[in-house]
């Protein structure tokens, strides 16, 4: 039934993700095997699963990271899958967050946020620095515009990486577990920034294991296990009452 | 000539300055021709380019096992047959000791800073190439705009190093006939038979040159040793 769903949704133009029985292998090694995933404008999908499950990979091959072995993913209505003639058409409406950051270190906060605009817009100097300080207000790290990253906590480092993504504009953001490299004390800061982002309405994917940021923002639960989609379901419904063997033990796990 | 005398020194003060100024032109221009050249050598290794990185593989290695002093030989007397050839004549065609001493070097530096740069890029987090590319940046950019310069900072203490071994190389010109700061001394030297004066003071000269030089490598090591540490 859940299929039947996505079967529908990859056709509808509101779909703006569309990853029909997607596979992806590491040499001999499948990371993903038959994925289908449809995500419509708006919609907030949480990924979870224990570690090794794919759901890096997942979200990596819809910004073609990775290059997915079979199947279709359709971005924005750019479909990945035939020899892409333009990958960045795509990546410029796809923001994406590290779970390490991967800030610039040799640019300040201001610059790392500008230099994607001017170079992949075009913006000038003064209109890229113009949006990256409203971002970074938005972000609320306005006033550390100057310093390095270096400089700056893993909270604050964090939300830089998210303003640096919001200042291209993104339709779909993808989060690949924003929170699991920081202290306990910073978490909230950067769950709360991405709330705001899902206020907003953004679209978006984010592979997370924070239960109540996704009870809060989540559309849908994504549970992944061993390159499959296992489980699809609300988030009240999944962490309550999850079908699957395999989800209550990793529910289990993550609670303990 | 048992006391000291260095009256000479200040007397033939310009055409040591000469000399010095040679030394430094060489090394400004071998460091430049070499960075660029380097920078491009390391790249077409990085990119693991077909043919052409093979080449410049060869090319690296040969030039590292050799003396520089031989080089400068082969480029002297080799290149201007080679070229003579070339141009279909068959007569030699002389480059000038001067522009083979600046290309020479220039080549030459080139293979030392290239490896320096290639260990560098393999250096860069991968996590540096993944940003790049979710912000749709182009391969040029990437490179030119975020993974270069990181290279390039955290390289420039070795690359510094590199730069005062080739400036106290350039002594080496003498067998061009160039007159660098050295050849000027010793040139002086012999004239007035004030070796010992002459030697003492251009040794001060390297001395004085090659430790503000190194002084600049601490204070980069320094500077970037605080910005990983805090990374
Ligand atoms: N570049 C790669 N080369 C080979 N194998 C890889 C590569 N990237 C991922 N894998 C393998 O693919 C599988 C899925 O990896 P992935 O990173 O997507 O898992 P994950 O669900 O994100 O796990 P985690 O929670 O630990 O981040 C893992 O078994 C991993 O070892
Ligand atoms: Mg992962």
């Amino acid at each position: 039934m859940l299929q039947d769903n996505t079967a529908r949704g990859a056709n509808l133009p509101s779909a703006i993700v569309a990853v029909e029985h997607v596979v992806k292998r590491f040499g001999h090694f499948t990371a993903l095997s038959d994925i289908n995933l449809s995500v419509t404008a708006g919609e907030k999908i949480v990924l979870c699963g224990p570690s090794g499950s794919g759901k890096s990979t997942l979200i990596r091959c819809i910004n073609h990271i990775e290059k997915h072995d079979g199947g279709r993913i359709v971005v924005a209505g750019v479909d990945l899958t035939d020899r892409v003639t333009d990958i960045n058409s795509v990546r410029r409406e796809v923001g994406m967050v590290f779970q390490s950051f991967n800030l610039f270190p040799h640019l300040s906060i201001v610059e790392n946020c500008m230099l994607a605009p001017m170079k992949v817009r075009g913006l000038s100097s003064e209109e890229a620095r113009e949006r990256a300080m409203g971002v970074l207000r938005q972000v609320r790290i306005h006033d550390q515009a100057s310093k390095y990253p270096g400089q700056l906590s893993g909270g604050q480092q964090q939300r830089v990486a998210i303003a640096r993504a919001l200042c291209m504009q993104p339709k779909i953001m993808l989060f690949d577990e924003p929170t699991s490299a920081l202290d306990p004390e910073m978490v909230k800061e950067v769950l709360d920034t991405i709330i705001g982002l899902a206020r907003d309405g953004m679209t978006m994917i984010c592979v997370t294991h924070e239960m109540g940021f996704a009870r809060e923002v989540a559309d849908r639960v994504v549970f992944m296990d061993r390159g499959t989609i296992v489980e699809e379901a609300d988030p009240e419904t999944f962490f309550r009452a999850p079908r699957t063997e395999r989800a209550k033990g990793f529910l289990q796990q993550i609670i303990h | 000539m048992n006391s000291l005398d260095f009256s000479i020194v200040f007397q033939s003060w310009p055409y040591l300055w000469s000399g010095l100024l040679f030394s430094l032109a060489l090394t400004a221009a071998a460091s430049v021709i070499g960075m660029i050249l380097g920078t491009c050598f390391a790249l077409t290794q990085h990119f693991e380019v077909p043919v052409i990185g093979r080449i410049v593989r060869a090319y690296i290695a040969l030039i590292r096992s050799i003396p520089l002093i031989l080089v400068l030989f082969w480029f002297f007397f080799l290149v201007p047959i080679v070229l003579g050839h070339l141009s279909g004549n068959g007569r030699p065609i002389p480059i000038g000791a001067t522009w083979t001493a600046f290309i020479t070097f220039g080549l030459f530096e080139a293979a030392y800073y290239s490896e320096i740069i290639r260990v560098g890029l393999r250096a860069v987090n991968r996590g540096q190439f993944e940003a790049c590319q979710a912000l749709a940046l182009s391969t040029f950019d990437t490179y030119r705009c975020v993974i270069l310069p990181q290279v390039l900072r955290v390289a420039s203490p070795i690359i510094l190093s590199q730069t005062i071994i080739l400036f106290q190389d350039t002594s080496l010109v003498y067998v061009l006939s160039l007159t660098d700061l050295l050849g000027a001394a010793s040139k002086l030297a012999q004239l007035n038979s004030r070796l010992v004066e002459m030697y003492l003071v251009v040794a001060l000269v390297y001395l004085a040159i090659s430790s503000a030089a190194s002084q600049c490598v601490a204070s980069l090591r320094k500077r970037y040793a605080i910005a990983g540490s805090r990374r």
